[in-house]
């Protein structure tokens, strides 16, 4: 099996680039992962200098992910060679046992971690994951509501908690998350889409009318987000067909949703343009909206 | 998905030895422009302490004059001296000038060229790419409880089972045969 710089004729440091792109992006391809970062580690360990661990830990998680366990654990070790005393070394420690099935384990090592520095937020947040991964998610909604009035910055638990609302039906609660984090980084459009499309699920003109003006902002960040452009199309035509709207607001939705046709298929077409079946998707795609139109049955 | 974005960054590596040349010129630019800018510095503290002397110069040249009167022939060089000094002094002070100017440039574009991509000012055009694929990954909250962990285990080697080597690409087919077991 020849390995990925002969396969793909590229270097270390593009390897290595790769990887850090990877990690600050939070992808979590870890096939790939695993299969660059293990060449990197056995072949090129020497020239990485200190960048070494932190592709320790990427690779270790990622070995979690595909089942790769000896990596997994080589990799810790190596950490635990250079690091005997870090919480951090621990809690990865921590992750493997998770990986094993072991949650009482991994809970008397989080809780030993705690105990050492109460503050500690990514102890915390591994027990609520085992809380999740057991499947007991109103404790893990309450612990994580608790982590939350304590550290109220942290963006990364509130979009956590607003997908466990969602997947407890609760879209009020999830619609207040979002709103959290839609004022703390009112310039990501992706915040605004999901509140659309979480505003939109709970249903009733007055909930419409705010998604449908949710996927228009999100379209003014962004004009590429399809999504919000199909959000806009779909919000637009329900309440243009609602029984109880006035003429002007469904005249007004009319034209919206038909301005959103008409970028939807303006997209579809310059996506299309040079290629064979140009055609054929752009006449599926307008046979689609068609079909979306609602209906009143 | 590997295959794509390591073949770019192939295909970025032969760029990139372009990219490598590209960036020592304007790094030996900014070299020039620092040096010019250097040479000129000095040349500049030079030339006042030059004109500082020569200022004393003119401060005791006409006692000197006014006790010498047999010199007036010299007194006239020596006055056109200072005159041709003035205007020589003036034409290197705008040198001097000229060049911190042009260095400055110089130096200033050369940086431009090394320092790598503009980002916009707009705060929301660098999340023109990023899709939910990437924001829905919270890294702190992983789970390890999803099928990854048994669709990549190497299948266990069973000899006791010759249904086993039947099917070695299988290991889903023979957890279900173990679970018959």
């Amino acid at each position: 099996m020849s390995s990925i710089s002969e396969l793909y004729d590229v270097s270390w440091e593009e390897m290595r680039d790769k990887l850090r792109k990877w990690r600050e992006e939070n992808y979590r391809n870890s096939e790939q992962i695993v299969d660059v970062g293990e060449e990197l580690i056995n072949e090129h360990a020497s020239k990485l200098g200190d960048d070494i661990w932190i592709i320790y830990e990427q690779v270790m998680i990622a070995a979690l992910d595909c089942s790769r366990d000896d990596l997994a654990w080589s990799c810790l070790q190596e950490l635990k060679r250079q690091f005997p005393d870090s919480h951090r070394v621990k809690r990865l420690a921590g992750m493997r046992l998770e990986a094993l099935e072991r949650y009482e384990d991994a809970n008397k090592l989080y809780d030993s971690i705690l105990q050492d520095d109460p503050t500690n937020t990514a102890a915390r947040k591994r027990k609520i994951s085992i809380l999740r991964a057991q499947g007991k998610s109103s404790e893990a909604i309450r612990e994580l509501n608790e982590y939350l009035e304590q550290f109220v910055g942290d963006q990364e638990a509130w979009h956590e908690l607003s997908e466990l609302y969602i997947n407890e039906h609760d879209y009020a609660k999830a619609a207040f998350c979002l709103e959290e984090l839609m004022m703390t980084n009112p310039h990501n459009h992706l915040y605004c889409e999901q509140y659309a499309e979480v505003k939109y699920t709970q249903g009733g003109l007055e909930n419409l009318e705010l998604a449908r003006k949710y996927f228009a902002q999100a379209l003014k960040l962004n004009n590429r987000n399809m999504r919000a452009l199909f959000g806009l199309y779909m919000s637009a035509s329900h309440i243009a067909a609602s029984p109880k709207v006035s003429a002007k607001v469904k005249k007004d939705n009319v034209k919206y949703a038909a301005w959103a046709t008409s970028q939807i298929s303006r997209a579809y077409q310059m996506a299309g343009r040079g290629k064979k079946e140009n055609k054929c998707s752009v006449k599926a795609v307008e046979e689609m909206l068609e079909s979306m139109q609602i209906t009143m049955s | 998905m590997t295959q794509r974005s390591l073949r770019t960054a192939s295909r970025a590596s032969i760029g990139c030895a372009r990219v490598k040349m590209a960036s020592s010129f304007w790094k030996g630019v900014v070299g020039v422009g620092l040096f010019a800018l250097a040479h000129a510095a000095f040349s500049a503290a030079q030339h006042r302490s030059y004109m500082r002397l020569t200022e004393k110069e003119n401060e005791t040249l006409p006692i000197d004059v006014s006790c010498n009167q047999l010199q007036d022939t010299d007194h006239l060089e020596s006055h056109a001296c200072v005159v041709f000094l003035d205007t020589a002094s003036l034409v290197l002070c705008f040198q001097i000038v000229l060049q911190t100017l042009l260095a400055f440039v110089i130096t200033c574009y050369g940086i431009v060229h090394i320092s790598g991509e503009f980002k916009d000012m707009d705060a929301s055009s660098e999340l023109k790419n990023k899709t939910f694929d990437t924001l829905r990954n919270h890294p702190s909250f992983y789970l390890f409880n999803h099928r990854g962990r048994v669709l990549f285990r190497a299948p266990e080697q069973e000899p006791s089972t010759p249904s086993a080597q039947a099917l070695p690409s299988n290991p889903l087919r023979l957890r279900k045969l173990e679970n018959y077991h």
